[in-house]
């Protein structure tokens, strides 16, 4: 930056301060706000309504040791690994399976979208419909002859998360196949052909080449699907409202039955401080990979 | 995509392709389906594909019992309002941190996607508390606002990824030329990004016609959209499936229809703007 065109420049950043005001404003405002607030309540006994009476970390110990918390966190743990899991690898399969020039590929794609432009609510109420043992799967495989055929997760407190995971992979999987799609095709040809001169096999060229090179993608779907991953709640209260009894539950069901069914409001402030805690755990490698490299180099 | 890919292995793919793209529009086709059926073929065993009887009176009788075009007026005001207003904050912000760069706009703009990860429990009963004081409880204003806080980020994020890819020697050609700052940004940058600014538009409302944690918290008769319009039907009628498949078809047809006239917009807004 030359001498001259300083003030110039002081203007132009002194017009774009105040440009970007709203956007900081609300973001300050509410959201560093209200979580702030909900983390200084959390140390209280507030019940119905928020109240300045200090109790330290007890409804924190108090957490820790209600049966359907710990519940919730297995839950989210499994519903969490399962989603990570299994969309990026159904999703890179699907992409590698579209990138083979298929016909009609627009189309396709924005077929594959619709799930996820769907409300969760809608998704679990027809899923639970499709998972439903007298009316969904297991009756029309019965009806074909299999007449011992049992797939009915929503009404097993043992599996009941993996109907949850089910219907969740459906809506997602489509976007991160997209993803993966974009990614696929930002790759030289170059690649394939000196892999095929090499004669390696194309699993492994996908495998070995291809997916270290996609790196970028690869963090880009896993930070979408990490932070739908802990804010889970409209699928699970259309699907299944938690059941049987608390089989089903997840944290953020948790805070907001504590907040408004229970009238503990200390305790929902506790749980959702935990949350937080959890999305910091995700964010902060994230953000040390993603911003905190580029801004070395310049 | 020069690579040679035989064609008889092509044409296995594209119809593998179009098996798995049939699953999974299967369970949407068969909640459209659905909704055509009385409640009697709807459970009936085997299930009927196409050969029913078929019939509106599931979508006269939601009707008549949820008033759906009342919820579906809420829904269109809460959905567009909040996008409109969120492009309207994001614009200005967006344009900043893509032409002003400074030392601490990509911490800025981390910190504001940050915002959006956080559980949205969290500030609920903040906010809750603050509508419940300011009468906003149940109100469209209300919920707009709400929708346009949250989704804020998102927009801002697409915005300034769509503006990078402005040459800024445009925008300072015009302030060259007598340009005010508010005439930059509404005759010479908007314009410009318009694919953009389109894709964003349709991301947002999608997002905020679909939103339910809010929606189903803050609001109960009076500005309840279409997300409220279903769950009414979830849980106490949980074994009529046809009028809950009317209701559902009723609640995501616009946007069907909508992403399918807009399919580039569509995809490129979904995955937020990283697929052209």
């Amino acid at each position: 930056m030359t001498q001259q065109s300083r003030p110039n420049q002081l203007f132009r950043n002194l017009h774009a301060k105040i440009a970007a005001i709203p956007m900081i404003f609300t973001a300050v405002v509410v959201f560093a706000g209200g979580t702030l607030w909900t983390i200084f309540y959390s140390f209280t006994d507030s019940g119905l309504l928020p109240r300045l009476k200090f109790v330290g970390l007890a409804q924190y110990e108090r957490l820790w040791s209600t049966p359907r918390w710990l519940i919730s966190i297995e839950n989210l743990f499994i519903y969490g690994l399962g989603m990570l899991v299994f969309s990026l690898v159904v999703g890179f399969i699907l992409a590698a399976l579209l990138d083979q020039k298929i016909r009609f590929e627009n189309t396709f794609r924005t077929i594959f979208l619709y799930p996820f432009a769907l409300s969760f609510i809608v998704t679990g109420l027809v899923w639970q419909w499709i998972l439903n043992p007298e009316f969904g799967i297991q009756n029309v495989v019965r009806q074909m002859g299999w007449e011992s055929f049992a797939f009915d997760p929503l009404y097993n407190p043992d599996i009941v998360i993996y109907g949850i995971l089910i219907a969740a992979l459906w809506q997602s999987t489509g976007l991160i196949m997209c993803l993966m799609l974009a990614g696929l095709r930002g790759i030289d040809e170059d690649i394939w052909k000196a892999a095929r001169i090499d004669g390696i096999p194309m699993w492994k060229t996908y495998l070995l080449i291809i997916v270290p090179m996609m790196k970028p993608v690869f963090i880009t779907a896993l930070v979408i699907i990490a932070t739908g991953i802990v804010r889970v709640y409209d699928l699970v209260v259309a699907q299944t409202s938690g059941g049987p009894g608390i089989a089903s539950e997840v944290p953020a069901k948790y805070v907001y039955d504590m907040m408004f069914s229970s009238q503990n409001l200390g305790q929902g402030f506790a749980a959702s401080t935990m949350m937080l805690l959890s999305v910091l755990i995700v964010v902060i490698p994230w953000a040390y990979l993603e911003f905190g490299g580029k801004k070395r180099h310049g | 995509m020069a690579r040679a890919v035989p064609t008889r292995t092509k044409l296995g793919f594209t119809i593998l392709g179009w098996l798995v793209g049939f699953l999974i529009f299967f369970p949407i086709l068969w909640t459209v389906l659905t909704s055509f059926k009385t409640e009697g073929t709807a459970i009936a065993t085997p299930p009927q594909f196409l050969f029913f009887a078929w019939t509106a009176e599931n979508y006269i009788e939601v009707n008549a019992r949820s008033d759906y075009f009342k919820h579906f007026a809420n829904s269109v005001i809460i959905s567009v309002g909040s996008t409109l207003l969120g492009l309207l904050i994001a614009i200005p912000a967006a344009w900043a941190m893509a032409f002003s760069p400074t030392k601490r706009t990509k911490d800025v703009l981390l910190w504001m996607l940050s915002t959006k990860m956080l559980p949205a429990v969290g500030v609920l009963v903040p906010i809750y508390l603050l509508f419940r004081d300011s009468g906003l409880l149940d109100t469209r204003l209300g919920l707009t606002v709400v929708l346009t806080m949250t989704n804020l980020p998102i927009i801002v994020w697409m915005l300034y990824t769509y503006f990078r890819e402005i040459p800024g020697d445009i925008l300072e050609a015009a302030r060259m030329d007598g340009a005010s700052l508010a005439k930059e940004i509404v005759y010479v940058l908007t314009p410009m990004a318009v694919p953009g600014i389109a894709s964003t538009l349709l991301l947002n409302i999608i997002l905020a016609w679909n939103e339910a944690f809010w929606t189903l918290n803050l609001t109960a008769a009076k500005a309840a959209p279409l997300t409220a319009f279903i769950a009414s039907y979830s849980s106490p009628e949980g074994l009529f499936w046809a009028k809950l498949s009317a209701a559902s078809t009723l609640a995501i047809a616009p946007i069907l229809i909508l992403g399918w006239f807009s399919q580039r917009q569509l995809v490129r807004g979904l995955t937020f703007g990283a697929v052209k």
